[in-house]
């Protein structure tokens, strides 16, 4: 509900995952699954002397963050339906069980 | 805005002691950064399988200020430098100049 999404924290989130398969891309599936959204708390402050010098006096914010994260997830298996009725497709899709506050990471993906 | 349910990222009076080897401490009062940035993690189709927008409350500008540290021995220098948010917003924690 809308009070959760507003609220900070770090919530499960319904979006629908389409798919198409085969390789020629003629079978079609959607399926709802989850992620984990929010607002999680995160500061930066001036590091401590010896993070300055461990870090050749390069590092002179600290950044003590937490992100959104998955903290379970389950596969679920979406059927797809293929032109004609003549035979169907399973794949395994990733779904967010359960969504945590926690560490950072600076990846792209 | 009450500070708990607060979403974005600001500049925030922060209190630390500036210490280094061969002085005493001082504390001293500057602003940094706080807040709360808008970050998911995504199940997706293919490898690595999650799609992640992970963004921090740090720094956007920055200015350098000085304190003269007490009771330093003889040949140490009495000045800290440390940094002084000018602006705050949310960025990837980039380690040019962060240790994130």
């Amino acid at each position: 509900d809308e009070n959760v999404t507003l609220s900070p924290g770090c919530h499960l989130h319904p979006f629908n995952v389409s798919i198409r398969s085969d390789q020629r891309g003629t079978c079609r599936g959607t399926h709802l699954a989850h992620a984990c959204v929010g607002y999680c708390e995160s500061s930066a402050f001036p590091s401590r002397y010896s993070v300055l010098v461990a870090s050749n006096f390069t590092h002179n914010i600290t950044s003590a963050s937490r992100c959104c994260t998955i903290a379970k997830e389950a596969k679920v298996k979406v059927r797809l339906e293929c032109p004609g009725g003549r035979h169907h497709d399973e794949l395994e899709i990733l779904t967010a069980k359960a969504c945590r506050c926690d560490m950072c990471r600076t990846s792209r993906y | 805005t009450a500070l708990h349910s607060f979403r974005g990222c600001a500049v925030r009076e922060f209190t630390f002691v500036a210490q280094k080897p061969g002085c005493k401490g001082l504390r001293v009062t500057t602003e940094a950064c706080w807040g709360r940035c808008h970050t998911w993690e995504r199940p997706v189709l293919d490898p690595p399988y999650i799609h992640r927008h992970h963004r921090v409350c740090t720094y956007a500008v920055t200015r350098y200020a000085s304190a003269r540290l007490p009771g330093c021995q003889p040949g140490i220098s009495p000045l800290y430098h440390y940094p002084v948010a000018v602006q705050c917003h949310c960025a990837v924690c980039t380690t040019l100049d962060s240790e994130c």
